[in-house]
Order: structure tokens, then C-alpha cells, then sequence
């Protein structure tokens, strides 16, 4: 890339950042992977692969919503509360069965999503604070559900899990094939540019006739469905539905994964590969300083130096 | 185009209708499931009382005379109690399920509140339970500091004060009676002589911390530490991360342990939740139980469950059962008897070699 640059006769210092920003994540994870391969014991196994991308499966779900939201120049605050609303129904409905029980936890997403979307499409509420209520209204109905840990012991949960198709784990091709799916929905449908067009400029979708609200509503929803697929399946893994603390601080996760790979907050644009690369960067940031036995203040320090990087990358982007 | 403008519009109305007509019907058809569990912890909140006696904790004595109340029957007083936090998870239940069953047993007439976890709500809260005619207090504090408020309205009526599993900063026959709790450091430490035994004292070991910046974390690992330096030179502590006292937290650290460190001896989980979640990671890692020692803290059923099934080789209680000893303190004190300043609750624990017969006990 640099070479590029140079060739075109002129250091375009701008573009450089630029590239850099755009693809800093992805030098990120290589960089920790480097570090890992030949400074961490045991990392380069399949075993330890799979961890890494059973842990990251959940994030990475939210995040692929929280990235509709804030394409949207909005931003979804609820995500981790519905998680935590989510595994609340699913173990309250499991006596119907593990199918009904799943589609209730959808549904409870889904109705915090309309909720959001409805109070930032229809009252005009900024998202943070429509959504930052919704948080603390979904944690509470879900602790009112199920005020405590319960365990799940419906071995269809446990396979779900714990299983896998020829090594992979169901997680991991689930978020897999939901990451495919948005970046489907983001790239190639009419939907997806209407999305970016809104998060570019409300008033000028409007005028162009695009259904603003309905976007809106719907994109909220989606965040909602998919932040409750990823309580689902933190509840298989974990065999047990705790709402308690279930999807804690899960809200700044997926941000910091959606920012550190260059979605920026002022909307109109999404990058799923980036996300889903951000999404993997903070996982391997968590893993190798808890592989290394650091500190546990360092780790959040570490990430503290990732978000700044990352706000600081999307200022300059922003100046543009 | 308005045809469509409207239709548009009535969709979304419905949706949102739809949203909130479903998320209500959600709460309302669910609300009933508690009931059922409250008479099984209040039979639970009898078993395996353990109690030392008021007179045999540390620190000079205290007498009513001292504090400069009168002295009173507490059979024909009222008791106020004061809970911290929602009763959500097993501690809590149990706790106030124990001062429950034990006003019961006694006749006396018990006032409760609970805070839900909100400072400002349980100062109101005790000034509400003495205005309401209570005599004596019981209070599980949810913060140490910013007591002076009700501690002044008390000394004001001289109602005696007794806390239980946290401490207040205020002093002790003055602003209030005894505090009678758990020895977080002595409870590390008998973790640590159980780590010992199911480890052979020998190999590397690992500690899943509870929150951080936390006294209970702190002297857990403290009685820990100290104790396996002293007595088990062989044990290595290698690996020390936080699992926040969360079970999902204590399950993806112990999924890293163990693929970094796999000869990895044994496990000292802070509570039982992370103990719990280790014991996921074992199996997720096609480890068999008893592979990996784990000894955890608390005493909750699924942890003892644990020790039956062969994964945890040993549990340290945390009692919570208050209910006795707080109540024989007020007793002893308001009769004119002298009672300690901080007395020690009695911790069980829990083996292979009890575990089958004393999970009734657990909580």
C-alpha cells in the first residue's frame, strides 16, 4: 500500500492514514495472532481455535446489529439487556419445548426492538436515550421473569452448545452464516442502501421518498432479534440462564468491535468484514493478556487504549 | 401516494401496538412461578444452623447498660430487618428466609425492607422500619459508610443494632451493637487446606478472583495464599484472573487456562458460580472429572451437587443463615447480658465425604 502511494509520485500522508484506518483492524489481529503464534503455549491448536471463536460467536452476533444501528447514525444501548430478557424467557418457556421456548426469546428481542425503533422513528427520542431506557427496562422485566440463575438442563440447549458439524461448532457457523447474511442484506439489497442513505442523511431519504420510519423500526428490530439469538446461544453454552449477569457491558463490546473495525458513528456507511474483524481483535486482546496471567486491570486497560485508538481513527475519518 | 403514506403509518402502529401488547403479556403470564420456591428455601432455612454463641466472638463486650437503652423482653418487641439486595440470588434467599423462620419460632413480630441494591432506599428503609414502631434492628448493610443518618435517629430512640454479613464504619456499643458475620480470610484459607488435600500438595494451581476491588475478593485470596505458602511450598499458584463472580465469566477464563497451562492441578474458585463454570470448561475440554481439583466458596446446592458428581473435591460455606445468631445476640443483649462486638458466624464445609449426606443442608 505504501509502495501504491509512493508510485502516484506524491506521499499522500492523508491517504495513508486513511488505509491505515481502514484496515488497521485487520493488521490488529494479525499482529496479535504473530504475538500469539510464538509467545503463547499451546495457541496454534484446533482446540484453542475453537475456543476463541466459540467466545467471540456471541459478541460478534450483537455487533453485526449494533452495525445496523449505527449505520443508521443511531446506536443500540439494549443489546446486552436483551440478552439477558432473552435467556429469561427461553428458560421460563422450555417446558414447551426447546423450539417454542427459542422463538419466545426471539419474539421478547424483537418486541424490545420494535420498542426502540418505534421511540426514535415515531417520537423523535435520540437513540441513545431511547435505547439506554429500553436497557434498563429489558434488565429489569428479565429479572422480574427469572430473578435468579437457573439451569438448563434440556439436552437439546447442551448440543446446541457444545455441538458441532464436522469440527465446527454450531455457534460458530451460526454467527458465521448471520454475518454472511448482513453483509448480504447490507451490500446487494434495495433495503441495505436505503439503510446507508438514511444514516447519511435523514432529511434527504426523506425527501427522496424512502420509508425513513419503517427502516428505522425494522433496523432496531433486527438488532433486537439478534441480540436475543445471542443470548440464546451464551445460554446453550452455558447450559444455564442467568440474568443477572448475562450481557453485561455486552453494549460496549459490540460498539468498541464495530468502531475499532471502521464503521463510523456518524452513519451512512457499514463494514461487516471490520466488525467482524473488531469483534475478533477485542477477543484475542482479552485471551492473550488471560493467557499471559496479566493483571485483570490490565486487560481493561488494554481494551481502554483500543477504544481511544479507534475514536481517535473515526475523528480523523470524520474530518474528511 | 397518501393511500400508501397512511397504510405505512398503520403498519408501524401496529407493530408497536404488537410490541408492547406482547412484551405485557410476557410479564403478566410469567409473574406467578416465584411462589413455589419460597416454602422450599423457608424448609431449607432451617437446616444446618450452625451457631456459635454471642458471647464468644472478638473485641471487649457489650452490655445494654453500655449502649444506654433499656432493657426489654424480645418476645414482646418488634424486630426490624433491613435487606440489601433483592433476594436473587441463594445467599440472599437464604438469608432472609433464616431471620424469617427464626422471628417465626420465637413469636416475635418482624418488619422487613429491601433495598434492592439502592443505598438511599435502605437508609429510608430503616428509617421507615423505626418509624413504624421497631425496637430492635437487624441490618444486612448494603455500603460500610454513609450510615451517620440512621445511626443518629437510632441512638436518638437507643434501638440496639445488630449487622450481619457486612460491617458498618461507625463504632461498635455506640452507634451500634455487634456485627456478626463470616471470617472471609479464615474461609480462604480452609479452602487452601482443602486444596492441599485433594492436590497432594504438589503441581500448579490456579484462582479464578471474584470482582475486582472487592474486600471479599481481596481476603479470599488473601487466607488462600497465605495459607498454601505456609503449609504446601510444593503448590504453585500460576494463574490468577478475575471470573467477576459470574459463572460464564469463570467458564471462558478456565477454557483459556486450560488450553495455555493443561497441567493444570487444580482450580480455587472465590464462589461457587465460577467453580461452576470451570466445571463447564472441563467438560467442553473432554477432561473427566476429577482430573482437575476444584474447590470453591459459598456452599450453594449445585456446587455440593458438584462435589456428589465428582467434578468439585471440595466446598467452603459461606453461612448465611443469620437468623439464630442474630436473634440470640438481640436476645442476650436486651435482657442485660454482655455480647461481643463482632461475632464469627460458623462456616461448614463440605467433602466427598459429607457431600451425599449434608446437601440437604446447602442452600
Amino acid at each position: 500500500m505504501t509502495d501504491l502511494s509512493l508510485a502516484r509520485g506524491q506521499v499522500d500522508r492523508e491517504r495513508l492514514l486513511r488505509l491505515l484506518q481502514e484496515y488497521g483492524v485487520y493488521a490488529g489481529v494479525v499482529a496479535l495472532l504473530a504475538f500469539n503464534f510464538v509467545f503463547t503455549s499451546n495457541f496454534v491448536s484446533a482446540e484453542n481455535f475453537r475456543t476463541q471463536a466459540v467466545q467471540v460467536a456471541p459478541v460478534l452476533i450483537v455487533a453485526l446489529g449494533m452495525a445496523l444501528a449505527i449505520g443508521t447514525e443511531g446506536v443500540d444501548l439494549a443489546v446486552g439487556s436483551v440478552m439477558a430478557l432473552s435467556t429469561s424467557l427461553l428458560s421460563l418457556y422450555l417446558g414447551y419445548g426447546m423450539v417454542p421456548a427459542i422463538l419466545m426469546a426471539l419474539v421478547g428481542g424483537i418486541a424490545v426492538g420494535l420498542a426502540n425503533g418505534s421511540l426514535v422513528a415515531f417520537l423523535g427520542v435520540q437513540p441513545i436515550v431511547a435505547t439506554l431506557a429500553l436497557m434498563v427496562a429489558a434488565r429489569g422485566i428479565a429479572l422480574v421473569l427469572l430473578p435468579q440463575l437457573e439451569d438448563v438442563r434440556d439436552p437439546g440447549m447442551a448440543s446446541l452448545g457444545s455441538g458441532d458439524v464436522l469440527g465446527v461448532p454450531y455457534l460458530v457457523l451460526i454467527a458465521a452464516a448471520l454475518a454472511l447474511l448482513v453483509a448480504f442484506v447490507v451490500r446487494r439489497t434495495t433495503f441495505g442502501r436505503q439503510l446507508l442513505a438514511v444514516g447519511d442523511s435523514r432529511p434527504a431519504a426523506r425527501l427522496a421518498g424512502l420509508p425513513v420510519r419503517r427502516i428505522l423500526i425494522i433496523v432496531y428490530a433486527a438488532s433486537g432479534a439478534l441480540a436475543a439469538v445471542a443470548g440464546i446461544l451464551a445460554t446453550a453454552r452455558l447450559t444455564a440462564s442467568d440474568p443477572t449477569s448475562l450481557g453485561t457491558l455486552m453494549e460496549l463490546s459490540a460498539i468498541t468491535a464495530v468502531v475499532v473495525g471502521g464503521t463510523p458513528l456518524s452513519g451512512g456507511r457499514i463494514r461487516i468484514g471490520g466488525t467482524v474483524a473488531g469483534a475478533v481483535l477485542i477477543q484475542l486482546l482479552t485471551t492473550t493478556l488471560i493467557k499471559h496471567d496479566l493483571q485483570p486491570s490490565w486487560t481493561q486497560m488494554a481494551q481502554a487504549v483500543v477504544i481511544v485508538a479507534a475514536v481517535y481513527a473515526a475523528r480523523e475519518r470524520g474530518k474528511r | 401516494m397518501k393511500p400508501t403514506a397512511l397504510s405505512r403509518r398503520t403498519t408501524a402502529r401496529t407493530l408497536l401496538a404488537t410490541g408492547l401488547l406482547t412484551s405485557l403479556a410476557l410479564t403478566g403470564c410469567t409473574k406467578s412461578e416465584d411462589s413455589g420456591d419460597d416454602k422450599a428455601t423457608e424448609q431449607q432455612a432451617d437446616a444446618g444452623q450452625e451457631v456459635a454463641s454471642p458471647s464468644a466472638g472478638s473485641g471487649p463486650g457489650c452490655t445494654i447498660a453500655a449502649y444506654g437503652g433499656e432493657k426489654l423482653d424480645l418476645k414482646n418487641a418488634t424486630v426490624g430487618f433491613s435487606q440489601s439486595e433483592k433476594e436473587a440470588n441463594p445467599f440472599r434467599i437464604a438469608e432472609t428466609a433464616s431471620i424469617r423462620a427464626e422471628a417465626k419460632k420465637r413469636g416475635v413480630k418482624l418488619l422487613t425492607a429491601n433495598a434492592q441494591s439502592q443505598f438511599s432506599k435502605q437508609i429510608s428503609d430503616v428509617q421507615d422500619l423505626i418509624a413504624k414502631g421497631a425496637d430492635v434492628l437487624v441490618i444486612a448493610p448494603l455500603n460500610s459508610d454513609g450510615w451517620e443518618p440512621v445511626l443518629k435517629t437510632a441512638s436518638a430512640k437507643h434501638i440496639p443494632i445488630v449487622t450481619v454479613d457486612r460491617k458498618i464504619n461507625a463504632t461498635a456499643c455506640k452507634d451500634y451493637v455487634s456485627f456478626i458475620g463470616s471470617d472471609f480470610v479464615e474461609q480462604g484459607k480452609r479452602a487452601a487446606d482443602q486444596m492441599i488435600e485433594a492436590t497432594g500438595g504438589k503441581g500448579e494451581i490456579a484462582i479464578l478472583l471474584g470482582a475486582a476491588g472487592n474486600n471479599v475478593t481481596t481476603e479470599r485470596t488473601k487466607g488462600f495464599v497465605d495459607q498454601i505458602k505456609a503449609e504446601a511450598p510444593g503448590l504453585k499458584v500460576v494463574f490468577q484472573q478475575t471470573g467477576e463472580f459470574a459463572r460464564e465469566k469463570g467458564q471462558s477464563v478456565t477454557e483459556n487456562l486450560i488450553q495455555s497451562k493443561p497441567g493444570i492441578k487444580g482450580i480455587y474458585a472465590e464462589n461457587d458460580e465460577m467453580g461452576l463454570g470451570a466445571v463447564n470448561a472441563l467438560k467442553g475440554a473432554g477432561k473427566k472429572a476429577g482430573d482437575v481439583k476444584i474447590v470453591t466458596i459459598d456452599g450453594t446446592r449445585n456446587a455440593v451437587q458438584g462435589i456428589v458428581d465428582g467434578w468439585i473435591s471440595g466446598v467452603v460455606e459461606s453461612n448465611p443463615r443469620f437468623g439464630p445468631l442474630a436473634f440470640q445476640t438481640l436476645d442476650s443483649f436486651t435482657k442485660g447480658d454482655e455480647v461481643a462486638q463482632d461475632i464469627v458466624i460458623k462456616d461448614t464445609e463440605y467433602t466427598e465425604a459429607n457431600a451425599k449426606t449434608d446437601i440437604g443442608k446447602a442452600y
